[in-house]
């Protein structure tokens, strides 16, 4: 699975900190889901798609393995 | 849960996954250590004063309170997550551990104590549970 979180993030001027903190969760969180290395809960999906005003379905996308 | 919580919980299992590595190096070093040199009673001291040094060592520079009590989860889920991988990670290496200890028992019973495989089985799943969460949360 692929994510635009990390070009979503910068372009709101954002560290992962902040993020982190905006959705109430740990920096490794952000930095883990953004190189693909954790999968987030969908709970945490929506947090951040909400934060960027976007849908989860724009930040994440399948690849053809999954 | 509030940020101070989060950033807490990150700080507590940073220090307990280094902790953690720290002793068991020190158990490894005592529990090896006297099988090679058929002693044991001044390296014992000497590593318990090492766990103890390092155990302060961590509590002082890691700024621990009473208030940061111990908890068997995380509320954060990645760190909840990746703790209990290491945990599954110190079970497959105790598996294999107590394998090979079992493959070469005959060779191991006489010059090596029950008190010393003791000793050599909780630094292997010391290491492996701190180097298991310090590998899982690299950036």
């Amino acid at each position: 699975m692929q994510n635009h979180i990390a070009k979503y993030r910068k372009a709101a001027g954002l560290s992962q900190q902040e993020l982190a903190d905006a959705i109430a969760v740990s920096r490794k969180t952000i930095s883990t889901v953004e190189t693909s290395r954790f999968t987030p809960s969908v709970i945490i999906a929506l947090k951040i798609a909400r934060q960027f005003n976007t849908t989860v379905e724009q930040l994440f996308s399948l690849d053809e393995a999954d | 849960m509030s940020k101070q919580d989060i950033q807490t919980e990150e700080k507590f299992m940073s220090q307990n996954a280094w902790f953690s590595v720290f002793m068991g190096i020190t158990l490894l070093i005592i529990s090896v250590y006297p099988a090679l040199n058929q002693t044991s009673a001044p390296l014992l001291f000497l590593g318990s004063a090492a766990f103890l040094g390092s155990f302060c060592m961590f509590v002082i520079r890691g700024g621990f309170t009473w208030k940061m009590k111990y908890r068997l989860t995380y509320k954060d889920e990645f760190l909840n997550t990746i703790d209990t991988i290491a945990y599954k990670h110190v079970v497959l290496g105790l598996l294999f551990s107590m394998g090979a200890v079992y493959l070469l028992s005959d060779e191991l019973a006489l010059d090596v104590s029950h008190s010393m495989m003791a000793t050599f089985y909780l630094a292997e799943m010391s290491l492996i549970y701190g180097i298991s969460i310090l590998w899982q949360s690299r950036d």
